[in-house]
């Protein structure tokens, strides 16, 4: 028996090893055939007798023979299938079709270096199927997981194809951000990556490798993603506070060679660009700002910037050179650009060998005109699994990405799109291009020449398996990793020409820039290297007590280091190589670095459970981080849960519409090290370097001051939670709740030390103390009515955190301390309206600018003056409390439905593009604040200050509710009948379309996508995506 | 068998325990990119490398905002980025610290504005450096050189700090962190500071050259002569009367002797006043005592961020820092006379016609201002417009906002040739003393002793340079001090001095609440006449109080030092 095992996550052959421990004679042979609802044979179900461990699985015909007793209980399960539990009875022959499980409770969860059955789970962990992924047409993975993981926030803060800016964090953020810049201290170095730290980030860990590319990944190469967030992910030590993402990749199955292609066709555009206002609108608030800014004055003598005949023609459009009214985000902005996949995928295996190949490609266009932004990606995975004895399995998974990513030199954010002056020319109407706004033209962005960025990591694992055959129970696994990321990025920089109407000649002069041309070579390289070694061992003692333990030991070296190469001035721009520059020392520079960093740690897990009732789990990690000093740098983080499954208690079998039902809790203390490295080392970087009788001379500094006691950050976790399943799925509940203290936190002190010490940057030091707490609630249904199959998940979560202790210095007012509330929660002014009339403005306290028009501020401490004390500290950041998550499935015969809504709300963000209209540096600003803004003659109707705007700093006039709700993604697919595929030798084929971002709507904000990162409205929004798209199995 | 066979498949397993056992130390390394302090004062490049770095801590002038723009010299079209606080002097203790910052990423703005954090960083270097000059055992031949630079370069701190804050904390030893608990800090007074500042400079002079000619490979090194120019400013600060409210003539006394020991080391006043603002490091003169110097891979962008939108120059800052008509109105006739008088009239013997405003002014005018008609780099600059608005010059605001709303653009410190684009790095070099500025100091010293006919002489001498004619002795008293002032003004326009020069001699009270003027240029275009009209840029009047001669203390740094106290005032 047993000679199958197909299994689909490596470490699952050691519950399949627990089964074989757990034998006990039974008489009869009972023989069968699983068959899918198509009545394709399914192959590799596992069919196991309720109550024991004894088990088999189906062949590649999807039979299976075992040996059952009469009163013993089938049970049937298949991953993405519903199981099914059959009484042996007199039977001799049990045949059985698997409905699919479109709510994908799948009976096996990866978890840290492991796997676990759902039921018998005791962390608070969420899991999302490969499928669901696959359903978002967005080529980011990253942006697809939004809304269907509870607890897991992701905010998608840009649309970049290829750098798409996302903020992720797992129950909020619960610590605080220490980053150097925040205090006295080094700038940001897009080139030193412990620069760029963001301490709340969850641990990454794909295929068991803390790896950063998962937005990269190709989703069709996922088996699933799950969450670990509370004492579960203890067992990842000093890098599990703040949760952890596991990715399990496909691997292959015993069969017949299966292949899958599919390609889809996207079109997209960015969700929602702001209506801009036109030339006539944009000059007259302008004449009306430069009439307040001087002073008011009597209309008989004010000149206007703008006079009435030039309105006239911007408005008519009468002389389209010198009066043009340009609508700049529709001249940039492409109508529509495509996004196209293709994705081939074939595996199978043979008695001793699975397989799995996968190849996919994704190329997306930039939605700018003339814009040489382009992103390609090849990924290309290939799996093997070697079982080399009965003991001994091997494996390998390589996976490469190929990413070619084009941008223009000159990155065009869309403040050059929005912002520019409607009153300027795009494009003459002979079809020339104008310089624009600053020379600035996007349509010219072509001509300047181009950033080039080929990335392309190997990601590879090699892993072995051994089931020490003399000890029953007992199992080692190994594996190695190394990972070698090569980037190579050349800028090259080159003039550029324009026309530019001449008003005196009126001829069109062709103008050249006389920038040099200039070229900037980067190689940059990572490397990861990951040892891994684990022994396991299962035993069940006197029938009843499942004991399972594993120890191990990991240790990982991450290196980065980078060349830079730079010559400007070469004698052409047709040769884009550094040879070909300039050989003048002036016309040269160079630049180059490196940094490495280390892990060595010992982890290990026991489970103990009673007849699967009652369960208990330990995980410990002892962990070492090379970012703390010697005797600073190992650390214990045990978690400790325990569950206990009341359905399987007696006093409740009289309740059988209870399926499931159990309590759950845990408890756990993990370590979080996302600070800078060497900060216990009193260290000196080249730079700073001065000038004596013209000739550079090199500089040192230090830029922080040492402290040699750093050492982990501590977050103490507790959950509890509880999971019912009623009357057989109809409806399902999923609640936990949880409290997390954070301490140890590496801060820099601001309060305890004067300036006039003259320290560089404060080391951090374990001095912060930041509150967490929360829930998450999963609600589900799940029918089937005739041949409609249909279920709804629900799901939403709540973290607030409040900070305990930051060494603050205490502000000028009681209502502005950080302390007590989030982190990332802001000074604003409050606002109480607009001033109306000279009066009311009189008898106000306002600072000194503010003009009738403005935004009234409240004289928070009553002192009769607005300064700097008045602001109030509010309590929400742009980082939602609440997620909601939606997804209904439905399905009918061949037809297929999925539709994904996800939301949020408890998050604020301000946006100061919209505080000034009409300012003297001819920004064009949106119609939404153009619209009702405060004029002499509307004044009663005005929701929005007067044209200039003036506002002592930010206020919350301008901080708008992030509340939004959106469809996310929707799919209809419709697969063929058997029938028909029957003749053409295909073993499925579904077309579907789906699209991403396909309705918003937003509470607040309402003239850009409300998920756009806080401040401003001129970031590259998300983009809606209409996919189609067949999928063929052969 | 079966034994012999298990053996061999376990041995794979311990090939990968052994493998893993044997790199036990793989958290210990050193790092790549950076030095350890204990290799830093054990080697004599290594040391020389953290002694060049204690330069940095003197601001110069060409960060992104010239202080300039700040006072009455120029109109700040891009009231934001670190520079609106100033515009309305709306700064107080509790946004001061939103114009400073520790190095020059986090103050890409501000220029050091508020410079207490920058100021006691760099105090802390020159201590820790001044102390392991007495531990190490390295064999340095030029250490005594290094200590005094060293001093020097304390001594420049704590003059910055006390013209921008009065009398503040003097540290003269570096502390660790472990004395956070128990060192408080106070402020000395004024007087106790420039008492230290003088006995740092009295200290070092001995220790160093006097000077080294403008092209040797050490220009740009603290000299004695440095040391004595940084004397003869801070001590005419201190005789000021922001400084000097009992007009203690000793103090004066000081201020001119501190002057008159540099007006015959061998400098000379270089012949081309336009010229002097485009040498670099390593260019022949002999005016500058001591001056920052950049390089093409350490320069500055100061042309780019300063001019209009020509040759690429498209104001990065909107052309922020346009010259103000307030400035303008301020240069003589080339007959020697001011065009206005002290009511804000024509003066009459200047022959100053109000519609043709450009016309015989003080060389040192075209010098420094590109205005209307200028011709500069082979361009003519039409800052016009047509009297119907529908057409404008080149360079007017009109045309694009990147061209300044004054209808002046910067010219001093811009190159009248080679490149002019944002991939350049300029190499003009930002002069902190040069011998103009020491005549200047010698003549205020010597008026305020009584001294006239010496003060008129050394005004006298800065004006000949430029072909202006001498004071004549019938200007005396208070109209003497008026020109004294304004020679001050004219000479070293758009060099960071106005903004502190009104402080200290107490008229910004009446300086800085002046409304910021210009002239708008209107083109009748049938007939090519021009008109000129005046228009209020921003009105200041009523923002500036006396207390903002000094400025506040972060009320965040308050707080962290119980025994400071803030500026009076504040």
């Amino acid at each position: 028996m047993k000679k199958n095992r197909l299994i689909k996550v490596a470490i699952f052959m050691l519950l399949q090893l627990l089964f074989s421990l757990w034998s006990f004679g039974q008489p009869s042979m009972i023989r069968g055939t699983v068959t899918d609802e198509n009545g394709a044979p399914l192959v590799g179900v596992n069919v196991v007798i309720q109550g024991t461990t004894i088990g088999t699985t189906t062949d590649v015909n999807g039979e299976y023979q075992i040996e059952a007793g009469a009163e013993s209980t089938l049970t049937f399960s298949f991953v993405g299938y519903l199981s099914e539990s059959i009484v042996v009875g007199n039977q001799t022959e049990i045949n059985i079709t698997l409905l699919p499980d479109i709510m994908q409770l799948q009976d096996v969860v990866v978890v840290g270096y492991g796997t676990q059955r759902r039921e018998t789970m005791t962390g608070s962990i969420s899991k999302v199927g490969g499928e669901e992924i696959t359903k978002s047409p967005s080529p980011n993975v990253t942006t697809s997981l939004a809304g269907r993981l509870p607890g897991l926030v992701v905010n998608q803060r840009d649309g970049w194809p290829g750098r798409e800016f996302l903020d992720i964090v797992i129950r909020g953020n619960a610590t605080m951000d220490s980053d150097p810049d925040y205090e006295p201290g080094t700038a940001d170095d897009p080139n030193d990556p412990f620069d760029v730290i963001n301490p709340n980030e969850p641990l990454v860990v794909i295929d068991g490798v803390p790896r950063d590319n998962l937005s990269r990944l190709n989703p069709e190469d996922i088996e699933s993603i799950t969450v670990l967030k509370d004492a579960s992910a203890a067992i990842y030590g000093a890098r599990g506070a703040n949760g952890v993402i596991l990715v399990t990749t496909k691997q292959g199955s015993q069969g017949a060679p299966a292949f899958n292609f599919s390609y889809s066709y996207a079109i997209n555009k960015p969700t929602k660009i702001p209506d801009m206002m036109d030339a006539a609108t944009f000059a007259e608030v302008y004449n009306e700002a430069e009439w307040y800014r001087q002073g008011r004055p009597d209309m008989s003598t004010f000149v206007p910037f703008f006079t009435d005949e030039a309105i006239q023609k911007y408005r008519d459009g009468s002389d389209p050179v010198l009066y043009p009214n340009t609508d700049w985000p529709g001249e940039i902005l492409k109508d529509h650009s495509y996004l196209q996949r293709v994705n081939l995928q074939a595996k199978g295996g043979s008695e001793n060998t699975r397989y799995l190949l996968s190849f996919g490609m994704t190329d997306q266009d930039g939605n700018l005109k003339n814009n040489p932004t382009h992103y390609k990606q090849y990924n290309v995975r290939a799996r093997v699994d070697v079982d080399l004895t009965k003991a001994l399995t091997v494996g390998a998974n390589i996976n490469a990405i190929f990413n070619d990513r084009t941008y223009a030199a000159q990155l065009v954010d869309f403040v050059g799109i929005l912002q520019s002056n409607p009153t300027l020319v795009a494009v003459y109407p002979n079809g020339l291009i104008a310089p624009g706004r600053f020379r600035n033209n996007p349509l010219l962005i072509d001509r300047s020449g181009y950033d080039k960025t080929k990335d392309y990591p190997l990601y590879s694992t090699f892993t072995a398996t051994y089931n020490v055959p003399f000890v029953k129970g007992l199992a080692l696994d190994a594996s190695y990793n190394y990972d070698l990321r090569n980037e190579f990025q050349k800028l090259f920089r080159t003039p550029l020409y324009y026309h530019e109407y001449n008003v005196v000649t009126g001829e069109y002069d062709r103008m050249v820039t006389d920038n040099p041309v200039e070229l900037t070579d980067t190689y940059r390289k990572w490397t990861t290297s990951l040892f891994n070694f684990r022994v396991s061992y299962k035993k069940t003692i006197a029938q009843f007590h499942n004991v399972s333990a594993m120890l191990g030991t990991e240790q990982q070296r991450w290196t980065f280091s980078y060349a830079q190469a730079y010559r400007k001035n070469f004698v052409s721009a047709a040769i884009p190589e550094i040879d070909a520059g300039s050989t003048d020392p002036e016309n040269k520079e160079n630049r180059g670095s490196a940094a490495e960093t280390a892990y060595n740690n010992y982890f290990g897990r026991v489970n103990y459970d009673f007849k699967r009732k009652y369960l208990l789990e330990f995980v410990f990690r002892y962990d070492g981080s090379q970012v703390f000093p010697e005797g600073k740098r190992y650390g214990f983080f045990p978690g400790v849960s325990a569950g206990w499954r009341l359905s399987e208690e007696e006093f409740l079998a009289n309740l059988p519409f209870i399926s499931e039902l159990k309590l759950r809790g845990s408890y756990g203390e993990l370590g979080n090290d996302r600070v800078p490295q060497w900060q216990y080392l009193q260290a000196f970087q080249f730079g700073n370097n001065y000038v004596f009788g013209g000739r550079d001379a090199p500089g040192i500094f230090s830029s922080t001051m040492p402290n040699p006691d750093i050492t982990w950050e501590v977050s103490k976790k507790s959950d509890f939670g509880l999971v019912a399943e009623l009357w057989d799925g109809l409806f399902g509940v999923d609640l936990t709740v949880f409290k997390e203290k954070r301490s140890n936190i590496l801060w820099r002190r601001s309060l305890s030390v004067s300036h006039v010490f003259g320290f560089p940057a404060l080391p951090d030091e374990n001095i912060g103390k930041v509150d967490n707490h929360g829930f998450e609630l999963v609600l589900n249904h799940r029918n089937t009515v005739g041949d409609l199959v249909y279920s709804v998940i629900a799901n939403t979560s709540f973290a607030r955190s409040e900070i305990i202790f930051m060494d603050e210095v205490p502000p000028a007012e009681p209502y502005q301390t950080e302390t007590g509330h989030p982190f990332g929660s802001d000074l604003y002014y409050k606002s109480d309206g607009i001033f109306n009339t000279q009066e009311e403005l009189n008898s106000y306290p306002h600072a000194s600018g503010t003009q009738v028009g403005d935004i009234k501020i409240v004289d928070l401490n009553n002192d009769g003056v607005i300064d700097a004390a008045d602001r109030y500290r509010y309590n929400n950041s742009p980082i939602p409390e609440y997620v909601f998550g939606l997804t209904a499935n439905f399905q009918y015969k061949g037809f297929d439905l999925t539709l994904f809504f996800q939301g949020q709300t408890n998050a604020y963000s301000y946006d100061f593009t919209l505080t000034e209209i009409g300012q003297q540096d001819l920004d064009n600003n949106c119609v939404y604040r153009a619209t009702n803004r405060w004029t002499v003659n509307n004044q009663e109707g005005a929701t929005m200050p007067r044209a200039d705007g003036w506002i002592p700093g930010a206020t919350d006039f301008f901080l708008y509710d992030e509340t939004f709700a959106r469809l996310k993604n929707a799919e209809l697919g419709y697969s063929l009948p058997g029938s028909i595929l029957s003749k053409v030798k295909l073993k499925n084929v579904r077309v579907f379309a789906n699209g991403t971002n396909l309705l918003t709507w937003a509470k607040e904000i309402t003239w850009k996508d409300p998920e756009l990162r806080s401040g401003d409205f001129t970031e590259y929004p998300p983009l809606r995506i209409i996919n189609f798209g067949v999928n063929v199995e052969f | 068998m079966k034994t012999i066979k298990t053996i061999k498949r376990i041995i794979p397993v311990l090939l990968i325990l052994y493998f893993i056992s044997c790199n036990q130390n793989i958290l210990d390394f050193e790092p790549e990119d950076r030095i350890a302090e204990s290799a830093v004062w054990s080697d004599a490049n290594l040391i020389n490398a953290y002694h060049t770095d204690l330069y940095n801590a003197i601001p110069h002038g060409f960060y992104i905002h010239m202080y300039s723009k700040y006072t009455d010299e120029a109109y700040n079209s891009a009231p934001c980025c670190c520079a609106e606080l100033f515009a309305l002097n709306t700064y107080s203790p509790g946004n001061i610290a939103s114009m400073g910052g520790v190095t020059t990423d986090d103050n890409w703005c501000t220029n050091f504005f508020y410079y207490w954090d920058r100021g006691y960083n760099y105090i802390r270097k020159v201590n820790v450096f001044l102390e392991k000059m007495e531990e190490i055992d390295v064999v340095l031949e030029d250490k005594k050189q290094l200590v005094a630079e060293a001093k020097f370069l304390r001594a420049f701190i704590y003059f910055e700090l006390i013209k921008r804050f009065g009398g503040v904390p003097i540290v003269s030893q570096a502390y660790g962190l472990g004395d956070i608990e128990s060192v408080t800090f106070k402020r000395n007074t004024f007087d106790e500071c420039v008492a230290f500042i003088e006995q740092d400079l009295t200290e070092t002079m001995p220790d160093l050259p006097d000077q080294y000619p403008s092209t040797d490979a050490n220009y740009g090194r603290a000299t004695a002569d440095a040391c004595q120019a940084l004397l003869s400013r801070t001590l005419l600060y201190a005789a000021s009367p922001l400084f000097n409210p009992s007009n203690d003539q000793q103090k004066w006394q000081k201020a001119a002797d501190a002057a008159e020991a540099l007006l015959d080391k061998g400098y000379d006043l270089y012949p081309d006043y336009q010229e002097l603002f485009e040498l670099s490091q390593g260019d022949a003169q002999d005016e500058v005592i001591f001056s920052r110097g950049f390089t093409t891979s350490n320069g500055h962008q100061a042309p780019m961020h300063n001019f209009n939108r020509r040759y690429e120059a498209y104001g990065g800052w909107w052309g922020s820092n346009g010259p103000s008509q307030n400035l303008v109105d301020d240069y003589d006739m080339t007959n020697g006379e001011p065009p206005f008088l002290s009511d804000g009239t024509v003066n009459p013997a200047s022959g100053y016609d109000p519609q043709n405003p450009f016309q015989d002014r003080d060389p040192r005018f075209d010098a420094t201002i590109v205005h209307d008609e200028t011709v500069f780099r082979g361009d003519t600059y039409e800052m016009w417009i047509s009297e119907d608005g529908s057409q404008w010059g080149y360079d007017s605001y009109k045309n694009t906002g990147d061209n300044p709303r004054t209808n002046y653009v910067l010219k001093k410190f811009m190159p009248t040739e080679g490149p002019f684009n944002w991939q350049t790095q300029f190499t003009i070099q930002w002069p902190h003393f040069r011998l103009a500025e020491i005549y200047l100091n010698y003549a205020e010293a010597k008026f305020e002793l009584g001294d006239e006919a010496t003060a008129r002489e050394y005004i006298s001498l800065v004006r000949a340079r430029v072909g202006m004619p001498a004071l004549p002795e019938t200007v005396t008293g208070e109209d003497l001090r008026t020109r004294i002032y304004n020679e001050r003004r004219i000479e070293m326009a758009f060099e960071n001095q106005r903004m502190f020069d009104v402080r200290r001699w107490k008229i910004a009270i009446d300086v800085e609440n002046r409304p910021i003027r210009t002239l708008d240029i209107y083109l009748d275009l049938s007939t090519g006449v021009k008109r000129y009209e005046e228009v209020v840029l921003l009105d200041k009047s009523g923002t500036y109080e006396e207390k903002m001669n000094l400025f506040p203390i972060s009320s965040d740094e308050i707080q962290r030092n119980p025994e400071l106290t803030q500026t009076p005032g504040w």
